[in-house]
């Protein structure tokens, strides 16, 4: 409630509330015949209360005259018999400090109500306050800035009619049923500006609370355009660097691509000169050529499989999150590797769970992953003479994640080191770039899973990455 | 050359290529037997015929350069064509110093593949029956007394009996029995004959 602040009400206001204590105080005055005390400093209270200083002091004025009139002998007199000086200054005394207590405790009240004003005004945050059927009570002026209406504009409209956008009107409905019951809402969306042009924003929401009762709701919007935009070139510079790094690795594994590709075509070949010595013969021995050319259909299927494996490795663009097979992934890696692994005379033993339930994830990523741990495992061993070279690979499931264990009995890391392996061009490799690790981690913490490393024992390195069974966390 | 008579061994770990080969050795009527790693061969009986030895060079566990060292170091001289999917000079070198036929990098010419085949299936059937003769003169070798095994070197070193006698301390009559029943036993048609399995047999010869 807003209260006038003109001169008339203020001291209007104050006769009244005397002219109220005075009537009561002559009703009351044969069974009391001291109530007029309290009923005057109360009306004083309230009249500083009300009207400040001025009315208070007023008030005192107004009371004293009345108070020695009818309630000091002699009564109904406007002077005070000398032995009711002491009673009368008293009363005097109280008038005064009662009414000065009314009017302080109203200037604090509004000295406070003014800097939450000023707080509301002037916060950097848009603020909205709603009533509790979403009409708009009041804004504030960086919600004015943003979302381009003016505060007048607004009042009494429904909210989610100005700012929410038809795409996001169920998500709106959602978050005011929480609202409603009384929980809070934190998300980041979309609003619509009066324009009609859209803005990124986070909003903060939550009932206002009078005595246990919501009487509406706050929001409190933070335009996160530019956030969002840097968040976005972040996560495309990092896609490029994944990319980068991608051919790099691809680069290093070119003697096995070949080997891939090589091996399906030698067999073709192969199949068709078979083939075609079957034809010429007299007679043609079709049965042999039939069964050769199944055989060269088959193994033409798997060398272009083995460059679609490839180009989508390459492939630039992120591909869609899908529920992906994680075992499958690792399979698809060791073949890609097999030949380094051959050549480097590495043992690869497999343990993987069968019973793994596929999770949701961008299979390039995650093999890019698996790809990155492996040739880090092979690299680390290439150098190991006086043990066997062991690669293992387990994946098992948790409650809610899946969890990968990439071991190696390769040199490992420095103990003073365990800090800084996951750190940017941190490498223990001769011609190591060391983004590999890096670029894995920011990969597995894009999917709502975590990418860790322990010391093997008694050498070695085990690099675990979990993955969530369930939507990504982000 | 009857075509049962030989056997072509392919060693390969990859199975389009497994399956590939045994297709084009049928096609021209050769037998093969397919492994998929240097050990299962190595475990395998292998048919006494004349044969050969297709081999991948990069193969799981045991390579191809390893199968060539453990036969080789077992006495096994099996003739060896390499295959590789990814030639590198040095692998053939090392391959072909070890006495490999032929060295060939995927995808070759069937022709090359099937004209090594051949040159490595004469090669063993010459080394087969010069191994065959070998065990046949080291079996009459056996048969000799320990005084004909004596005569023998000084024979073939062109003593005359009577020197031998000198030298052995006995008759020349004696000798001449001896060197009558080394001949026969050895089956030597002359003294030329005898020189050439003696040879054969690496049996040095004794400085006058």
């Amino acid at each position: 409630m807003r209260i006038s602040q003109s001169p008339a009400f203020r001291y209007g206001i104050a006769l009244a509330f005397v002219g109220a204590a005075l009537g009561l105080s002559l009703l009351i005055q044969r069974s009391l015949p001291d109530g007029f005390l309290i009923l005057f400093l109360s009306a004083v209270m309230l009249a500083g209360w009300f009207g400040r200083t001025g009315a208070g002091l007023f008030a005192v004025v107004v009371s004293t005259i009345l108070v020695d009139y009818y309630f000091i002998p002699p009564y109904r007199a406007f002077f005070v018999e000398l032995e009711q000086v002491p009673y009368f200054l008293s009363f005097l005394l109280s008038a005064v400090v009662t009414s000065w207590l009314g009017s302080a405790r109203r200037s604090a009240e509004e000295k406070q109500r003014a800097h939450l004003d000023e707080l509301f005004e002037q916060s950097p945050e848009a603020i909205l306050l709603v009533d509790l059927h979403d009409r708009v009570i009041r804004v504030n002026k960086e919600f004015t800035h943003i979302f381009g209406y003016a505060m007048d504009e607004m009042v009494n409209r429904p909210s989610s009619e100005l700012i929410v956008p038809a795409q996001m009107q169920a998500e709106a409905l959602n978050a005011r049923e929480k609202l409603a019951r009384g929980e809070d809402v934190n998300v980041e969306t979309v609003r619509k500006r009066k324009d009609g042009s859209q803005v990124n924003v986070s909003e903060v929401a939550f009932p206002v609370v009078v005595d246990g009762k919501s009487i509406g709701y706050y929001m409190i919007f933070r335009d996160i355009t530019e956030s969002k935009r840097a968040h976005d070139r972040l996560q495309k510079a990092q896609a490029e660097l994944a990319h980068l790094s991608r051919i790099t690795t691809m680069g290093e594994l070119a003697a096995s691509i070949a080997h891939e590709i090589n091996q399906p075509i030698g067999a073709i070949v192969t199949n068709g000169n078979a083939a075609v010595r079957w034809l010429g013969q007299q007679p043609p021995y079709l049965e042999g050529a039939g069964e050769a050319l199944d055989c060269i259909v088959r193994d033409a299927n798997r060398a272009a499989q083995v460059i679609g494996r490839i180009r989508s490795l390459l492939r630039k663009n992120p591909t869609p999150i899908v529920q992906v097979d994680i075992n499958e992934i690792i399979r698809e890696v060791l073949l890609l590797t097999s030949y380094e692994t051959n050549r480097r005379q590495i043992a690869v033993m497999t343990e993987l769970d069968s019973d793994l339930p596929s999770i949701p994830g961008d299979r390039v990523q995650l093999q890019q992953v698996m790809l990155n741990l492996i040739m880090n495992s092979l690299d680390a061993m290439t150098a190991i003479t006086d043990r066997t070279r062991q690669l293992r690979i387990k994946s098992s499931r948790n409650p809610d994640c899946v969890l990968i264990q990439v071991a190696d009995t390769g040199h490992g890391w420095e103990p003073q080191h365990s800090n800084s392996i996951f750190d940017p061009f941190f490498t223990t490799k001769k011609d190591g770039i060391g983004m590999g690790l890096t670029i894995s981690r920011s990969i597995i913490e894009a999917h709502g899973g975590r990418l860790w490393a322990e010391r093997g024992t008694p050498h070695g390195a085990i690099l675990k990455f979990s993955l969530p069974i369930s939507a990504k966390a982000e | 050359m009857k075509p049962s008579q030989n056997c072509v061994f392919v060693v390969e770990d990859d199975p389009s290529m497994r399956i590939a080969l045994k297709n084009l050795l049928k096609s021209v009527g050769l037998e093969s037997e397919l492994f998929a790693s240097a050990q299962e061969f190595l475990e395998a009986d292998r048919p006494d015929v004349p044969s050969c030895l297709i081999l991948d060079v990069r193969l799981p566990g045991l390579s191809g350069l390893d199968l060539q060292r453990e036969l080789s170091a077992a006495n096994i001289h099996i003739p060896i064509i390499f295959i590789t999917a990814h030639g590198d000079i040095p692998m053939s070198v090392r391959a072909m110093k070890a006495g490999a036929v032929e060295f060939l990098t995927k995808p070759f010419r069937d022709q090359d593949l099937l004209d090594a085949i051949q040159v490595a299936l004469a090669q063993d059937r010459v080394r087969r029956q010069k191994e065959s003769e070998l065990a046949e003169l080291q079996r009459r070798l056996q048969s000799l007394t320990a005084r004909e095994r004596e005569l023998l070197p000084l024979v073939i070193s062109g003593r005359s009996n009577k020197e031998i006698a000198a030298e052995i301390g006995t008759s020349e009559v004696t000798v001449k029995v001896h060197r009558g029943n080394l001949m026969r036993k050895m089956e030597a048609a002359s003294f030329a004959d005898l020189l050439r399995m003696a040879a054969d047999l690496k049996i040095p010869y004794t400085k006058v």
